[in-house]
C-alpha cells in the first residue's frame, strides 16, 4: 500500500532569556528555516524545502517546534537548521539557536516523547524551587503527565513551567 | 545512550560567561566538556599558563539532560605550533592539542610529537595538503583530528572553509579518528550532539562515524589523555591526601606500602 512518509522534527528554540520568547510566530520560523536552507543548500535547498516542509506546531512559552518533511530529504533540512544563530520575530532580531529534540515518523510519536521530555525538565525544575508551595505544583503537574487529552496536559505543564520559571527568575 | 563529549570550550576570563556555557552544554546532554586554553609560544621559553582550578567555576555542577550525574569540567590546552616546541609542563592539563601550521609539523605532530589531538585549520585554506603516511601513522598510535563546527556558525566564509577542510580530511583517514567539537565562545554557539552528528553527514562522514566523532571517539581522547600520565598506560600515582591520624603514625616506609597494597 502506497502511503506518504514524513518525518517530524521536534526542536527546541533555545534563547539566553525566555521573556523574548513570547510573541513567536510560526511564520517566522518557517521564513528563517527557509532562509538557513537556501544559504546552505542553494537552489536545490529551496526546490526541496518547497515541496514538504510545514511547521505544524509551535509553542512560544516552552519554545517548542514541530516541523514535518518528506522522508527522503529531512537530513538536509536538518543539517541547515544547526546553522540557524537568529530568528527575527515581528521586526525584533532573537538570537537563539535550535536543538533537536527527536525525529519521529508521526505526530503521535513526536507528542509521546514531548510529554516524556516535559515530565524530564519539571524533575530537572524541582530542586531549584524556592517555596514548598512551587514544589507542590511541580510535583502535581508531574503526576498529572499523561497522552490522553494531551492538548490540555501540555497547556497544563506548560503553565505550570511558566509559572515556575517566572517564580525562578524574580 | 551513549556520553557525548564536547572538547573545546574556549576560555575566557569571564567566569560568568564560562558559566552560562557550561549550564547551556549541560542542557543540551554534553556529559563532559574540556575548557580550552590557546597558547601561542613565539620565543622558545614562554610560559604556559596554569588552568584554573575547575571549582572555582561552579559551587555545584549542572546536572546532564537525561543523566542524574553532575558535567564534568576538564582543562585542555591547545599550541599553536608554527616552530619546534619542547615538551614542557603539561601535567596541570587533562588535554593536550596541537594546531600546525607548516606540512612539516603536522609531519612530525603525527609521528613524534607527546599530544592527544590535533587541530585543523577552520578559518583559512589549509596551507598543506594532507598526506596518507603521517595521517596513518597518527590513527596507529591513537592520535585524533578535531574539526571545530563554531567559525561555520559565525561567518559564510568560514562555512565554505570548514567544510572543504573537513572533506579533504576525511577522504585521507576514511573517517577514522575524527572529533567534532564546538570552539564555542558564548553559549549560543553550542549545538546539541545529534545536530552534530547530522553536521558530519555533511563532512561526508557515515552516519556510524558521526555519531562516534562526538561519542566513543571523545571517550577515546578522555582515555589517551590519562595514559600520559601513566607509565605505559599501567601504572599511576595519586596524589594521597595525608589524614592527621596517618601523620601522627610512626610506621617505617616499607610497611606503610604493604598495608595498600594487600
Amino acid at each position: 500500500m502506497v502511503r506518504f512518509k514524513s518525518r517530524y522534527l521536534l526542536c527546541e528554540v533555545c534563547v539566553p532569556d525566555r521573556s523574548s520568547l513570547q510573541l513567536l510566530e510560526d511564520r517566522s520560523i518557517y521564513n528563517t528555516l527557509r532562509a538557513a536552507v537556501k544559504r546552505a543548500h542553494g537552489d536545490y535547498g529551496s526546490a526541496l524545502f518547497n515541496i514538504g516542509v510545514i511547521v505544524k506546531y509551535l509553542n512560544a512559552h516552552t519554545g517548542v517546534v514541530l516541523i514535518r518533511s518528506r522522508k527522503k530529504h529531512y537530513r538536509l533540512i536538518w543539517s541547515a537548521l544547526s546553522f540557524i544563530t537568529c530568528l527575527e520575530n515581528r521586526g525584533q532580531m532573537v538570537q537563539c539557536f535550535l536543538n533537536c529534540l527527536h525525529v519521529g515518523g508521526t505526530i503521535r510519536t513526536c507528542q509521546k516523547f514531548l510529554v516524556k521530555y516535559n515530565r524530564q525538565q519539571l524533575h530537572r525544575m524541582l530542586p531549584d524551587c524556592k517555596t514548598d508551595a512551587e514544589k507542590q505544583e511541580v510535583r502535581k503537574a508531574i503526576l498529572s503527565c499523561s497522552l490522553s487529552n494531551v492538548r490540555d496536559e501540555e497547556a497544563d505543564e506548560d503553565g505550570s513551567d511558566d509559572d515556575d520559571d517566572d517564580d525562578k527568575e524574580t | 545512550m551513549s556520553v557525548f563529549m564536547d572538547l573545546n570550550i574556549i576560555s575566557s576570563n569571564d567566569k560568568n560567561r564560562l558559566k552560562s556555557i557550561i549550564e547551556t552544554a549541560a542542557h543540551l546532554g554534553y556529559s563532559t566538556v574540556a575548557i580550552n586554553y590557546v597558547v601561542e609560544p613565539q620565543q622558545k621559553k614562554q610560559e604556559i599558563p596554569k588552568p584554573q582550578s575547575v571549582s572555582d567555576i561552579f559551587d555545584k555542577f549542572p546536572i546532564v539532560q537525561g543523566k542524574s550525574s553532575p558535567i564534568k569540567v576538564l582543562n585542555r590546552l591547545t599550541i599553536i605550533a608554527s616552530d619546534k616546541f619542547t615538551n614542557v609542563l603539561f601535567i596541570y592539563f587533562d588535554l593536550v592539542a596541537v594546531y600546525p601550521k607548516t606540512e612539516k609539523l603536522f609531519h612530525a605532530a603525527c609521528m613524534t610529537f607527546d599530544v592527544d589531538i590535533i587541530c585543523i585549520a577552520v578559518a583559512e585554506k589549509q596551507p598543506f595538503h594532507f598526506k596518507r603516511a603521517p595521517v596513518n601513522g597518527a590513527i596507529d598510535r591513537g592520535v585524533f583530528f578535531e574539526t571545530c563546527y563554531a567559525a561555520a556558525i559565525r561567518d559564510t566564509t568560514m562555512r565554505r572553509y570548514t567544510i572543504a577542510n573537513a572533506i579533504s580530511l576525511m577522504e585521507v583517514c576514511k573517517g577514522k579518528n575524527i572529533i567534532m567539537s564546538s570552539g564555542a565562545e558564548r553559549p549560543l554557539e553550542l549545538r546539541g550532539p545529534y545536530d552534530i552528528a547530522n553536521l558530519g553527514l555533511v563532512f561526508s562522514l557515515s552516519e556510524g562515524d558521526a555519531k562516534a566523532a562526538v561519542s566513543t571517539n571523545c571517550r577515546a581522547v578522555l582515555l589517551h589523555g590519562e595514559t600520559r600520565a601513566t607509565a605505559s598506560g599501567v601504572v599511576y600515582t595519586m596524589k594521597k591526601p595525608k589524614t592527621p591520624q596517618k601523620q601522627e603514625e610512626e610506621s617505617p616506609v616499607s610497611k606503610k606500602a604493604k598495608t595498600e597494597l594487600s
